[in-house]
């Protein structure tokens, strides 16, 4: 920091003043505030940095594409999630481009439970494996190698490369028996197993961190740390190295032509977590479990009895899911054998023993049971989930941060045994759970929606709404015969109800990716759930159907705009205002609007507006505040001419600028304002006739260097006389200007109120002539 | 309401602004922007030339009613035949602030006025495209001063004054 006896030349004028050119501060820290708090070493620990590959990688590893959870060969050694580039693909963001529509039918991906014995959870802990089988084989189920043919409700069949399921704790979408104190007694079993196991931190989280997602906060956080690390990263490649020059290069070209900055990573990332981890609820089916699977290993002396015993808890016992989830889902009975240890002959009778009792739906999986270290010949480390959600990677991050161990926690396996678990997986999806859905959907689909589509369907619904026949508005929870019943009460309807199974139905055939059917279900479900004011219902069905909708239709959707509208309108406003659900309001704008983007049809301005009401109604923190502000900027960027929305997207992207640096996010601000600046012409100095933005461009500049200046403060006051010689300017002089400016002078507060501790001790710097200088040259307000 | 005029030029550059407030409904003329909202209009009120460019083409009219709008604000938009863009932001005021001087009974009744502001009612148009005519009667006026080169800036009072006049006449 600078004090009054600061020599002038410190106060030399700073190259940043030439608002064309870049900030020329230092960008590498050692450590960020939020280390510093947290008094652990943060960047000691080089295993951290594969937790955020996802979103510091981006371009490097990208081309490793949707097929990647299975890679083996990570630069770096870190495996942590890099598979999440398959999402960040998006990122390249033109128009019409399939990834984010295959990031949609891939978030919503069928969901299958885990059960397994004590024993396997024994075998696979010694293992090293301490969140049990659910940990093992999660990362395989998300990307099911090899194509997956289905058949759709015409009986055409359509092939999927990226087809997937996800592997869930029976229980895991549920909030409430999670919570401390009222944990069920399974998993008090499994955590006391655990607790006393090799495994370190990982066990406990696998219970005091729900596997949950839904919880708009912990998603902010979560890019909010890979919004720091960002900030941290010593060799940023993004910005200041390479893409200032190219930016400046492209600018002096053309201006006219901007090149198109791609999405942010990390709203990519934001949007995967907001579509991670979906919460078992009653209004949708894509949580509840599609199928479930029982696991036993070889070593238990009874796995006949044991797989009986395992049932009987899905059915009735501690698994059995709450009244409104159908409970006849697919079972599958898994037998591990232990290779090392155990006789595959006896196994295989066995085996052979439980496709007798269970039919087909049987798996024989061989594992070794011996420890398998990063050293081995054919050993692998075990991919990272790439939908896992917010809480369980804050809880990933927080334990590596604190853990002084500098290998990778991750725990490794061999070759063989992922091959197996790959066949298994496949085997699981292509032979049992697609046929399954397969055919739970044509039988729903004769058996209900036809009816209920159909002629008679209509006068039957016709004749109950003026009050013929049932009564409907019964209260009561008796299932009434053959008819719908929404348990008002209760709020839901039983699962036998045809509402319900139509539901499923269309969540079935969506998940399938049969969005023609799913469209036509939910357009029949819209009415009924209206009719009988399910208001969630209601506006789950309105999301889903405008989201299908856009994924099916081939022809453009602007002539049906008006309708779109109204059934997104009908969507959000039942889940703000009528059920209390905001974070499905925003799920539901930013699908649309992704969906909407992806089609590529859809008129800028008009897609714009949805985002925009996100902002409006405040749905987001203040982090996905201004990734949405990057994304409207962007999307304008991509509008092409005739009627170029360049002012648009200069205006967007000067608010998440903004954004960013209210934050203290400096890199991300610095991105955002080098965008905007592109798209108001700005190369080296601002245009004469736009002289008017310059007080606004110039103190936001100043803004995020003094956010930057306000983390190295934090970080090195003990090397005060090395800061003296490399900071031209100080913070302190942000407030004078900022004080000239008038209209700046709100944020700015903002800004020194939450970075108080950086500022509070710079009181009585002397004012800089450099500062009043430039300003005084500058002009007010620019124009008069 | 608040409002917030620009005449734009030809090469984006803003040739006259001027803030005021509403005087009908018992208004004092006065702008009430909130101070980061304030800021923001120049800004604003620049990126609606998008639309402008893009709509100018469809209609033979100068007045082209309202033709943006960004959060709670509208953009209204009048072309001149030397292509100066008059544009005017108008914000209905935030209800505290507007109950703030006035009496509470007619307070709710005008807050209820705000609140169910329409830009595109008969009424608010008709307003909008007599200040504008006004306005471009003494722009006219103004820019026959031999003086005066295209895309000057115009700081002249009495054109102040005059615009001043036309939105308490109209707005």
């Amino acid at each position: 920091m600078p004090t009054p006896s600061s020599p002038p030349a410190t106060l030399r004028k700073p190259a940043y003043t030439d608002t064309g050119g870049s900030l020329v501060l230092p960008k590498q820290r050692p450590q960020s505030p939020s280390a510093s708090i947290s008094s652990l070493p943060f960047r000691s620990n080089p295993s951290i940095s594969s937790l955020y590959a996802s979103t510091s990688l981006a371009g490097s590893i990208r081309s490793s594409g949707a097929s990647t959870p299975t890679t083996d060969t990570i630069p770096g050694g870190s495996t942590l999630y890099s598979d999440g580039k398959s999402g960040s693909t998006v990122a390249n963001g033109t128009a019409g481009s399939p990834e984010v529509r295959t990031l949609i039918a891939r978030a919503f991906a069928p969901h299958v439970g885990v059960v397994s014995s004590t024993d396997t959870e024994a075998l696979l802990r010694e293992r090293g494996f301490s969140g049990g089988l659910l940990e093992l084989i999660r990362p395989y189920g998300e990307s099911v190698s090899g194509r997956v043919t289905v058949r759709d409700s015409i009986g055409a069949s359509r092939t999927w490369d990226d087809f997937g399921i996800r592997f869930v704790g029976l229980k895991d979408g549920l909030s409430s028996p999670r919570l401390p104190g009222s944990s069920r007694p399974s998993l008090e079993s499994r955590s006391s197993g655990a607790n006393g196991s090799v495994g370190s931190g990982r066990s406990k989280q696998s219970v005091d961190v729900p596997r949950l997602g839904g919880d708009v906060s912990q998603i902010e956080e979560v890019v909010d740390r890979h919004l720091n690390f960002a900030e941290l990263r010593p060799s940023n490649p993004d910005y200041l190295s390479e893409s200032q020059p190219d930016l400046q290069a492209d600018s002096a070209k053309t201006s006219t032509d901007i090149p198109l900055r791609t999405v942010s990573p990390f709203y990519t990332l934001y949007l995967r977590r907001l579509l991670s981890g979906l919460p078992l609820t009653p209004h949708e089916t894509f949580s509840h479990p599609v199928a479930c699977v029982i696991a036993t290993s070889s070593r238990n002396p009874a796995p006949i009895e044991e797989f009986k015993r395992l049932y009987t808890a899905t059915n009735t016992g501690d698994d059995r899911l709450p009244q409104w989830v159908n409970n006849e889902y697919l079972r599958y009975y898994v037998l591990i054998h232990d290779e090392d240890n155990d006789d595959i002959q006896k196994s295989v009778a066995l085996y052979e023993q439980m496709k007798r009792h269970f039919g087909l739906h049987c798996h024989l999986l061989r594992l070794r049971s011996s420890q398998c270290v990063p050293s081995d010949d054919d050993s692998t480390r075990l991919p990272i989930s790439e939908w896992m959600t917010a809480g369980e990677e804050l809880a990933a991050i927080h334990q590596r941060e604190t853990s002084h161990d500098l290998e990778d926690p991750t725990p490794c396996l061999f070759e063989s045994d992922a091959a197996a678990i790959r066949t298994f997986v496949r085997e699981l999806v292509t032979q049992s759970i697609v046929p399954g859905m397969e055919r739970l959907c044509a039988q729903w689909n004769e058996q209900v929606a036809t009816r209920r589509k159909g002629l008679s369907g209509r006068l039957l619904s016709v004749g109950k709404r003026w009050g013929f026949g049932l009564s409907r508005n019964s209260s009561t929870p008796v299932p009434s015969v053959g008819s719908s019943s929404y348990d008002s009460l209760q709020g839901f309807y039983r699962p036998d109800t045809p509402e319900a199974l139509m539901r499923k139905l269309a969540d079935y055939a969506f998940m399938l990716r049969d969005f023609k059917l799913a469209q036509q279900t939910y357009d029949v479900l819209r009415s009924d759930f209206e009719h009988d004011k399910a208001w969630k219902y209601y506006a789950g069905a309105n999301e889903m159907y405008l989201v299908s909708t856009m994924l099916n239709t081939p022809q453009p959707i602007n002539k049906r705009l008006e309708s779109i509208e109204r059934w997104l309108e009908a969507a959000v406003h039942s889940y703000v205002h009528r059920c209390d659900a905001p974070f499905y309001a925003l799920r539901t704008l930013l699908l649309a609007f992704e969906a909407a983007k992806a089609r590529g049809s859809l008129s800028v301005d008009d897609a714009a507006k949805w985002p925009a009401r996100v902002l409006a109604m405040s749905l987001t923190g203040p982090i996905g505040r201004a990734l949405v502000m990057e994304r409207i900027a962007s999307c304008y960027g991509q509008h092409r001419r005739p009627g170029a929305r360049r002012r648009k997207r200069a205006l967007w992207s000067l608010m998440a600028a903004d954004a960013w640096a209210e934050r203290g996010k400096t890199v991300q601000a610095e991105q955002a304002l080098a965008d905007a600046k592109m798209a108001y012409g700005v190369v080296q100095q601002v245009p004469p006739e736009l002289s008017f933005m310059i007080p606004v461009l110039q103190s936001l500049q100043e803004r995020i260097v003094s956010g930057r200046l306000d983390a190295l403060g934090h970080d090195e006051q003990v090397d005060e006389h090395v800061l003296e010689d490399e900071m031209p300017v100080d913070p302190i002089e942000e407030v004078v200007v900022s004080e000239e400016l008038g209209g700046m002078r709100q944020p700015r507060r903002g800004l020194l109120a939450t970075e108080g501790g950086g500022s509070g001790e710079m009181e009585g710097v002397p004012l800089s002539p450099v500062r009043t200088r430039s300003t005084d040259a500058m002009g007010d307000e620019g124009f008069v | 309401m608040s409002f917030y005029f620009a005449i734009i030029g030809t090469k984006d550059n803003p040739l006259f602004v001027h803030e005021f407030g509403t005087s009908k409904q018992g208004g004092d003329g006065v702008a009430r922007f909130r101070d980061e909202a304030r800021h923001m209009n120049p800004f604003i009120v620049h990126s609606s030339l998008d639309i402008l460019e893009e709509l100018q083409w469809g209609s033979g009219s100068m007045y082209l009613k309202t033709i943006d709008r960004f959060q709670n604000s509208h953009i209204s938009a009048f072309l001149t035949g030397g292509n100066i863009k008059f544009l005017l932001l108008s914000t209905p005021d935030l209800p505290p602030i507007a109950t703030g001087l006035r009496p509470p009974a007619s307070s709710s009744r005008t807050n209820a006025a705000f609140s169910s502001f329409n830009p595109t009612a008969p009424a608010t148009e008709e307003a909008i495209k007599n200040f504008f005519l006004e306005v471009y009667d003494a722009w006219v006026k103004t820019i026959m001063n031999p003086f005066y080169r295209v895309d000057a800036e115009v700081n002249s009072p009495v054109f102040r004054a005059r615009v001043g006049a036309a939105g308490r006449k109209f707005l």
